[in-house]
């Protein structure tokens, strides 16, 4: 059974020019164990699929459909009032699910100790003494790589540097255990060598804690390192779903096409050209009920503008939403 | 080879921080001393980790920032002692392109008359109507609508907001601009617009480029060669294909091995240099080479004294490890 298992989940969101459909129809497994990357670009509803999971949905915006499950917990906010929702989330993050956030510099509170701050989520979630809870901290940022913790322990966060600071957030999210985590583009903010340890880190990790992990990024160089499968999402859906290789290697989606080449690899020994994709993504504010990617897809055919693609099997674990891999739009496709 | 269209020589930028009643102030070597030329119509690529001092540099280049010390000259003349018309002149000559494409256009200006505004300031067209047709063809150029000249800069996406404000650098027809990061703000598909944009000003205008960028992978694609820079020094330069197929300094090593790969396979086999540690603080950078704290190959040398920048094979290099094997 899958760890974390969402069913068409849809967020939309009230603005003052109207509703924003930020997440449309999302169904996604994350299995035990494995690392996947959701790619898209800002606004594809990535960040607000996640959050809409986590419950952190800003003030105008709501779940409007979908069941949302952990480890075979009901946490669908449907289900319950919004009392109850909120005491079981409160119960549930930072205990079962751990978000990583992406500015290090602004997630710590700037005038408490990383003690304070790293025990916090411990004593909440277990029945432990203050002394044991710290002793517990300590271990966790030996094991994100933070030398001589037992001193660094008493410090403050301008005392460190980005990339500690955000050692320090994945072990405030290593807290306790959390069955999945969620790291939000954890590595944008910071430089690439800075980026590289971090990115090993979270390898590493993996392999010792066995959480399910989902990274959010735009980069695809990040979730070709270390993801396992990896989700591209377009205008609030997931467009194409499979594994690193199938993604990179067989990718089916125009979208996806594009994303890869649209970016440069350094490892090519001849200069190849940019391919951008025309145009610019979706106004979710007024979308159709229609592919989201039609108006930038080079390809696009009468039916694209007219109805949403079905989703596709391509192998096991490889699904794309496209009218131009639809078995009876084949014959035109062709020609 | 032509005459160099911009030489820096042994340029040195330094800031005064903290400092107070009783209290000594700082000195942030951000940049320190380094030499490097450009010529007509090329790309040079300035690579580095932040804080490295590259866009301090840039900034230099358009007298944003005052040099400490050294020499900037701008086809053949020192534009850090310039004045007068002079002066204006090569303000036309150099121009350049901002990060942030939210920030750096004035929202209240219309597009027409934020593209406008350099060619009122140097009179370079007589009428109004000559004004407008040029600002019609920048924005036709740069992959706008010409009917977009009324509009404001928020009504107008990040990608689009970047080639207005490549229109505006080109309105005085500048013979080098300085790219401070134009991409890393926008998203990826966008990203590769604009550097097709401005590969394509380059070919019709001859433009040359000074592209500063951490993003090594489209650097490598846009820049004919690259300079590297490590807490305010040059430590490698040389042709982008030499230079990140047969990296020598250790640290452009690490730096290249840490750039991730668009390939799941690649990535997953090639071996990674991981850097231990931080970049140092430039108010007290390490004595001698300034990389010898974060260097899997330190030695003794290191420490002592500071490599120069040498002709190592077909590139510069400053290392001690390739002392012996000059030319």
């Amino acid at each position: 059974m899958a760890m974390l298992d969402i069913k068409h989940l849809s967020t939309v969101f009230s603005t003052e020019n109207g509703t924003v459909q930020a997440v449309r129809d999302v169904t996604l497994q994350v299995e035990k164990g494995e690392i996947l990357g959701i790619v898209g670009e800002s606004g594809s509803g990535k960040s607000q699929t996640m959050y809409s999971v986590m419950g952190l949905l800003a003030s105008n915006g709501r779940v409007a459909e979908g069941d949302i499950s952990i480890d075979g917990r009901d946490i669908s906010p449907k289900n319950y009032s919004k009392k109850e929702y909120d005491k079981i989330m409160s119960d549930i993050r930072g205990n079962e699910m751990a978000m990583i956030f992406q500015d290090p510099m602004t997630f710590l509170n700037p005038v408490l100790t990383i003690e304070d701050q790293l025990i916090e989520p411990i004593l909440n979630h277990n029945d432990i003494s203050k002394k044991e809870a710290s002793e517990r901290a300590i271990e966790l940022m030996r094991k994100v790589g933070i030398p001589s913790p037992e001193q660094r322990i008493k410090q403050y966060p301008f005392q460190f540097s980005g990339g500690m600071r955000q050692r320090i957030i994945i072990a405030m999210a290593l807290a306790c255990n959390p069955k999945v985590i969620i790291a939000d583009e954890p590595t944008t903010a910071l430089d690439v060598t800075i980026q590289a340890q971090v990115l090993d880190l979270i390898a590493n990790l993996k392999d010792e804690i066995d959480s399910s992990i989902i990274m959010i990024t735009h980069d695809l160089g990040v979730v070709a390192s270390i993801c396992d499968r990896i989700a591209i999402m377009y205008g609030g859906k997931i467009v194409e779903i499979g594994t690193a290789d199938e993604i990179f290697y067989e990718p089916k989606h125009p979208y996806t096409k594009g994303l890869l080449s649209c970016i440069s690899n350094p490892e090519e020994k001849e200069k190849k050209e940019l391919h951008p994709i025309p145009g610019s993504p979706p106004d979710l504010l007024n979308i159709g009920n229609w592919c989201p990617f039609v108006d930038r897809c080079e390809n696009a055919m009468k039916v694209c503008k007219m109805s949403m693609p079905d989703e596709q099997e391509f192998s096991k674990t490889h699904y794309c939403s496209c009218w131009l891999t639809h078995p009876l739009a084949k014959e035109g496709a062709d020609e | 080879m032509a005459n160099p269209i911009l030489e820096l020589e042994n340029l040195k930028v330094y800031f005064n921080v903290g400092g107070g009643f009783l209290k000594k102030k700082d000195v942030v070597k951000a940049v320190d001393g380094i030499s490097l030329k450009i010529y007509p119509g090329e790309t040079f690529g300035l690579v580095g980790e932040s804080g490295c001092g590259k866009s301090t540099t840039g900034r230099a280049i358009v007298k944003i920032n005052q040099p400490t010390e050294g020499k900037i000259l701008v086809n053949g003349e020192d534009i850090t002692i310039i004045k007068g018309a002079n002066l204006k002149k090569f303000k036309q000559d150099v121009q350049m392109i901002f990060q942030d494409p939210y920030a750096s256009l004035n929202p209240r200006m219309t597009v027409g008359e934020i593209i406008k505004e350099p060619m009122d300031i140097h009179g370079i067209y007589k009428t109004n109507e000559e004004k407008e047709k040029r600002v019609r063809e920048l924005l036709e150029l740069v992959g706008l609508k010409p009917d977009h000249i009324r509009r404001y800069p928020h009504e107008f996406s990040g990608g689009q907001r970047q080639r207005i404000g490549i229109a505006r650098t080109l309105a005085l027809n500048p013979k080098f601009i300085v790219c401070d990061e134009p991409i890393s703000a926008l998203d990826v598909s966008i990203q590769a617009q604009v550097i097709n944009l401005l590969e394509k000003i380059q070919a019709e205008m001859g433009i040359s480029y000074l592209f500063i960028a951490h993003d090594l992978s489209m650097v490598k694609h846009i820049s004919d060669r690259i300079g590297v820079m490590y807490l305010g020094n040059l430590v490698e330069v040389g042709d982008s294909d030499e230079l990140y197929n047969n990296p020598l300094h250790p640290y452009t090593k690490a730096l290249l091995s840490s750039v991730p790969i668009p390939d799941p396979r690649v990535a997953k086999s090639r071996e990674r240099i991981v850097l231990q540690g931080e970049l140092p603080s430039p108010i007290n950078p390490p004595s001698g080479c300034v990389f010898r704290t974060r260097c899997p190959k330190a030695m003794e040398k290191c420490s002592q004294c500071k490599p120069e920048l040498k002709k190592v094979k077909d590139r510069m290099v400053a290392c001690f490890l390739y002392d012996g094997d000059k030319e």
